[in-house]
């Protein structure tokens, strides 16, 4: 996975409101224009975050992004969150 | 030649000034802001007419396609945070002039005593500028001169990088050929973790905490600089790197002891602490 790729996208999906309608309205449309692999795609498609996070993608960037386009509960989001990624450690998030 | 009159670090939590007006709030936040009060008296008392703010960028606005390791903002103003803290934190703006003599006689003076600072004529500042301001100077009067750390991506500069980059901003301030009083706020935090399995409404290490801010308190740079490698820093809180910024801190004091310090740990979120630096005797010089 290119970790610089993906945390500027997910960047991009924080901070540009734009930016962010778009990936709510139609992701798949949105990532296709995004300079990404199939894999990158799929998984901030899916907000699959133990799999970014296992990549090694920024921390703080995937908080910002997982609370952003997440559709469900905070709480309940929160608790998952951690549970999912205990296992998982620290990956090297260095670009 | 310019002064240093007084030298504050406090947390740039963006979740305290909520906490802080919150119902029933923690025992802990509330002392924190009799003690965050009691920084903006003392700020008050030196009489600065001009402030160097010394903080991060959380990948707001400097990014990993150009990503400086510390940079002074040279533009005629700057304003923040950024919309996206507004709408997550509900936090109040900042605005200051900056004062771009002071600036590029910090960037001129860096470059002969060994500090090539990037620089950056159209900046904002985000919460980690933007919350302490707004603590030590609400009254948003006084012209700053912002300077940028990077505390977010790696490779960062070394423990012993910040603190020598804190003691060459003393001396080129020092160098300056006027008698301007200027007051350093910088800040940082403890142990943190955002996005980590250690996420919580809790300090990520107590024991880092405890243990840096004993070491701050005894002027001992030397030791917290040996201590706070990369490797211990991300060990107490994946983000804990914005400590940092306090070792520069301890740079611009001349490795001094400081005039106090606090730790307080809440139930609600991070450990909240302060250190602060007269000198000489702060507003009586």
């Amino acid at each position: 996975m290119n970790k610089y790729q993906v945390n500027k996208v997910m960047r991009q999906i924080i901070q540009d409101p734009e930016s962010f309608q778009a990936f709510k309205e139609n992701p798949a449309a949105f990532l296709e224009k995004q300079s990404l692999s199939q894999e990158e795609r799929d998984a901030l498609m899916r907000i699959d975050y133990p799999t970014l996070y296992a990549a090694g993608v920024h921390p703080f960037l995937l908080n910002g992004f997982v609370n952003r386009v997440w559709p469900g509960e905070r709480a309940k989001l929160r608790a998952e969150y951690r549970a999912k990624i205990a296992p998982l450690g620290y990956p090297d998030f260095s670009t | 030649m310019a002064k240093l009159v007084e030298i504050i670090g406090i947390t740039h939590n963006p979740f305290l000034p909520r906490l802080i007006k919150a119902p029933n709030p923690d025992p802990v936040i509330v002392k924190t802001a009799k003690d965050y009060d009691w920084m903006r008296q003392k700020m008050a008392q030196a009489r600065p007419d001009v402030l160097i703010v010394v903080a991060s960028d959380h990948l707001n606005q400097w990014f990993m396609d150009n990503m400086p390791a510390f940079l002074v903002g040279k533009a005629p103003s700057t304003e923040g945070p950024a919309p996206v803290e507004i709408r997550a934190f509900g936090l109040a703006p900042y605005r200051a002039k900056i004062d771009t003599d002071m600036a590029k006689g910090i960037i001129r003076e860096g470059s002969r005593l060994g500090v090539d600072f990037a620089f950056s004529d159209e900046c904002f500042i985000d919460h980690a500028f933007t919350v302490p301001l707004n603590f030590v100077r609400p009254e948003m009067d006084l012209p700053i001169v912002p300077i940028w750390t990077n505390v977010m991506a790696q490779p960062l500069p070394t423990s012993q990088r910040f603190y020598d980059v804190g003691q060459r901003i003393r001396e080129a301030v020092e160098a300056l050929p006027d008698g301007t009083r200027v007051g350093v706020l910088s800040s940082g935090h403890l142990a943190v973790e955002i996005g980590g399995p250690k996420t919580s409404d809790y300090s990520s290490d107590t024991e880092f905490d405890r243990r840096m801010m004993e070491l701050i308190s005894a002027g001992d740079a030397q030791t917290v600089i040996q201590e706070a490698t990369y490797q211990r820093l991300v060990k107490a809180g994946n983000v804990t790197p914005g400590f940092l910024n306090y070792i520069l801190l301890m740079g611009i004091a001349g490795g001094t002891k400081p005039t106090a310090t606090g730790l307080d740990f809440p139930e609600v979120t991070a450990a909240m602490h302060y250190m602060d630096w007269e000198i000489d005797g702060g507003g009586a010089a």
